[in-house]
């Protein structure tokens, strides 16, 4: 065959260093072997490859910045790929492939407000989209960003949390559905945040991430709150295997969520009874 | 990193599943030249008492076999069932269906009340387990690809699809369709369908597939001309342990 | 393109030429039941048969198919895009739709390699059916004739005459490998046409579609929540055969396997099927079709609408192989079909 190309084949990656976030949960940050950045935009996603273990998808957490030739992933322990990065050594080697899919319109955002929630892992994917406006501050309105977790110990991105809190330019509310003795602060399911919240809605928009039971009750209290679905960004998991709209595992109706997703405007999904 | 120590032990059971290992002929020295076997009665004579990975064997039919176990257990950081006796009870499950006192002196006649035992179980009834490789007897190839996902550091989770799936992969053309019973609908796959490709039907010795829909079998069975005797016979040659649990114990463990 | 006639006696001689550069599937009769074999020498084709058991795409898509090798310890790893030529001898039209339409999806978005490799190595060779299958009902899913996706064409016009259109250059080149043979006059090619007609109408006697087909994606629109897919589903075994005989399913699951050494090692894949129970799992557990009827709602959903939405055209192609294959007979897409619409104009 003289034609040796195949989407199947993952490109090199290195492992630079690795940070706990939580018990489970752990930050991973890489640079592709070719030197290259990964280019991707936020709330995309890359297949990472343990060869003889498998492919498993993960979002990227890394904003996209020229000069910044790492990305960063924030992986749970959770299945054998995931185990299986969190015994790699800084200097070992993953596989890449992608970046997938589609991400929050970066464009559309400049000079509105935004309101970020987040349930558990989904900060992860957010994070991007947040790291990257704080780097562009000036170029957007208002930034509130909603925090759920389940208990205190879960959370995750801790220090950049409590950093963001002592900013006067972006509002941090964060809640635990269950707390613990050390926990000082909201409790209760993300929903009991947004009326602790004043927004303009016909100025802001909204991207959420989260467990799939958390959309439809938060899209329900948005759209209470006067914004319209045309200003709602969600980025829906599935499970994702080949990335390239073929192996059929992230269809959602009739889309696959790795090419039409993992981010949709609300407007798009709302008819499809299997999305939210 | 050390060799991991692995053992094998047997209950009650016919050694079918040390033998297929031993089958493996010449990759077995490839997968070995990884592990220290130091317990293994069809390959080797010498035995030692200390392991990490232990591989059982054959069902638990005497209340001693339990005692044996769950001293295993202790030693073991990892126990693996192997084979149809081992996970889902296999065909000792039979005598589940009889009296005690039917079976004890159909087995042992005038002797019966010199031998202690009771209804069969599979190993996980009685003590936990990291792993199980299901068939009668196991597929040296899962065998293989269970010990090589312990050494990477991989979960090895059985095939939880029917072993139609696998014989429609094979190109195999349906047993039942042709008028004979199979219950590879209901029974878990990772075999290959070997038994259909070779001509006969699924007996179901890997055990129901997790989420069995055992009501509908038995309609689809029926409706396939077949006697309800001949069906519940079927089912109870592998499922027997199952069929009295009916399903969800075994239903929650593994999802 | 042009027709031609051949007799039955060249076709052995023909085949054989095939066979030098080929690998030649034909089908063949294996109890009650056909299944497309490779070609031996003086063996009987079947050119009467119903309907070929194993799906066509297991020869495009095979069920496990090598993508890549690794190394362990390098971290290298290279493709792996195997195909030899083949030629698919004497595919009825609704199984050359079906190649199509897989053609269409593989191609959409990124190529996929494996399958394109393959596909461009095969050559096909469409045949008129002779006889319909007890299931089938293609005749309803504009399925009973193709226009393209076949290189060469034959329509058996008596006992030993086969009318044979050409679709493609290499078909051309292949029927003259052993010299040219005669075009058909128009009075050959008026038998065809026949031929052609009697089999629809026998088609359309049996199970027939009772509203237009291009319906059916509306009526599945308005049938997400309809309770027969929780009354039929009650009796799904979720054993997936409905997907694996089905020449147009094309998911797939990726998995990893090591040499015993623990050295090399490849990535493959495997069909994969929308009935089985963990298909929309996630890592954590949460199952995206956790319940039976969800899993049995979207494959007919995928066939009568999502593909629809897609390419324009039905993900079914009506040739009767699901209906046939379920052990618990609630594969139909027939008479789901005509149920949902019966359903959905009583509710107007």
């Amino acid at each position: 065959m003289k034609n040796k190309f195949s989407p199947y084949v993952p490109r090199l990656a290195t492992l630079k260093s690795k940070k706990k976030l939580s018990d489970y949960v752990t930050l991973f940050r890489f640079e592709q072997d070719n030197g290259r950045p990964l280019a991707h935009s936020p709330g995309q996603f890359i297949q990472v490859s343990i060869f003889g273990i498998g492919e498993a998808p993960f979002s990227i957490t890394s904003p996209p910045i020229r000069e910044h030739h790492y990305f960063e992933i924030a992986v749970r322990k959770i299945g054998s790929v995931t185990t299986a990065l969190h015994n790699l050594k800084p200097g070992d080697k993953i596989g890449v492939r992608g970046p997938y899919g589609s991400s929050f319109p970066m464009q559309k955002f400049i000079g509105k407000d935004m309101l970020f929630i987040a349930g558990g892992l989904g900060f992860i994917p957010l994070r991007s989209v947040l790291n990257y406006m704080i780097r562009h501050r000036d170029e957007y309105g208002k930034i509130m960003l909603l925090v759920g977790t389940r208990n205190p110990k879960e959370r995750i991105f801790i220090d950049q949390l409590e950093e963001m809190s002592k900013r006067e330019d972006i509002k941090v509310l964060e809640t635990v559905d269950v707390p613990d003795e050390t926990w000082k602060g909201n409790v209760g399911v993300i929903t009991t945040l947004l009326p602790k919240i004043t927004i303009e809605p016909e100025n802001t928009y909204v991207a959420m991430v989260g467990p799939p039971i958390m959309y439809k009750f938060v899209i329900a209290e948005c759209k209470k709150m006067g914004i319209s679905e045309d200003k709602i960004f969600v980025s829906l998991e599935r499970r994702m295997k080949c990335g390239l709209g073929k192996c059929g595992h992230c269809q959602i109706n009739g889309l696959s969520c790795c090419v039409d997703g993992p981010v949709f405007c609300y407007t798009d999904i709302a008819s499809l009874e299997e999305a939210i | 990193m050390s060799k991991p120590k692995v053992a094998f032990f047997d209950f009650a059971g016919c050694e079918g599943d040390q033998l297929q290992i031993a089958n493996l002929e010449e990759r077995l020295l490839d997968i070995a030249s990884h592990l220290e076997i130091v317990n293994f009665r069809e390959v080797k004579t010498e035995q030692a008492d200390n392991y990490d990975i232990a591989f059982i064997e054959g069902s638990i039919t005497r209340p001693e076999d339990e005692k044996r176990l769950k001293k295993i257990r202790k030693q073991a950081k990892m126990l693996i069932a192997m084979g149809a006796c081992a996970t889902i009870g296999g065909i000792n499950c039979l005598k589940n269906f009889l009296g005690k006192q039917e079976y004890t002196s159909l087995v042992y006649g005038p002797y019966a009340r010199h031998y202690s035992t009771y209804a069969t179980r599979p190993v996980r009834a009685v003590v936990p387990v990291d792993g199980e490789i299901h068939g009668c007897p196991i597929d040296k190839e899962e065998f293989v690809l269970v010990v090589k996902s312990l050494l990477l550091g991989k979960i090895y989770i059985p095939p939880d699809y029917p072993v139609c799936v696998e014989c429609k992969k094979a190109g195999n053309i349906c047993q039942l369709e042709q008028g004979r019973l199979c219950l590879g609908m209901i029974t878990r796959a990772g075999c290959k369908a070997t038994c259909i490709s070779a001509g006969s039907v699924c007996w179901g010795c890997r055990g129901p597939v997790p989420g069995a829909n055992l009501d509908a079998a038995r309609q689809v069975i029926d409706e396939h001309g077949f006697s309800w005797l001949e069906a519940e016979d079927r089912f109870r040659l592998y499922l027997g342990y199952f069929l009295r649990l009916q399903g969800w114990v075994y239903e929650q463990e593994t999802t | 393109m042009s027709a031609h006639v051949v007799y039955l006696e060249q076709l052995p001689s023909l085949f054989e030429k095939w066979k030098e550069k080929f690998k030649l599937f034909v089908p063949q009769k294996k109890g009650d039941y056909y299944l497309l074999q490779e070609y031996e020498r003086g063996q009987e084709i079947c050119f009467d048969y119903d309907v070929i058991y194993n799906p066509i795409k297991s020869f495009l898509f095979p069920s496990y198919e090598t993508l890549l090798d690794f190394d362990l310890k390098t971290y290298a790893s290279k493709p792996v895009v195997d195909a030899e030529p083949q030629i698919l001898f004497g595919i009825h039209p609704y199984d050359i739709k079906a190649i199509n339409q897989l053609d269409q999806l593989m191609e959409m978005g990124s190529v996929d390699v494996n399958y394109r490799a393959r596909r461009d190595k095969t050559v096909i060779m469409g045949l008129e059916p002779l006889r319909v299958a007890k299931t089938a009902f293609w005749s309803f899913m504009d399925a009973e004739k193709v226009d393209f996706g076949f290189d060469l064409f034959w329509t058996k016009i008596g006992p030993s005459a086969f009318v044979v259109e050409v679709g493609s250059v290499l078909g051309e080149e292949l029927l003259f490998v052993n010299g040219k043979v005669d075009v058909a006059t128009a009075a050959e090619k008026e038998v065809a046409r026949r031929k052609h007609q009697e089999i629809v109408k026998k088609a359309k006697m049996q199970n027939v579609l009772k509203f237009p087909n291009t319906d059916i994606p509306k009526v599945m629109a308005k049938s997400f929540n309809s309770y027969v897919w929780i009354e039929k589903s009650r009796k799904c075994l979720s054993c997936g055969s409905c997907n694996f005989i089905c020449p147009t399913c094309y998911c797939f699951d990726i998995q990893d396997e090591v040499d015993d050494l623990l050295k090399k090692g490849k990535r493959y894949r495997t069909w994969d099927g929308c009935m089985l129970r963990s298909f929309a799992s996630i890592a954590g557990g949460h199952n995206f079709r956790k319940q039976v009827f969800e899993r049995y709602r979207h494959r007919y959903m995928r066939k009568g609408r999502y593909i629809y939405d897609l390419l324009g055209e039905l993900g079914c192609v009506g040739c009767g192989r699901c209906i046939q294959s379920c052990p618990a007979r609630i594969a139909n897409p027939l008479e789901i079909f005509n149920f949902l619409w019966e359903d959905v104009s009583y509710e107007k």
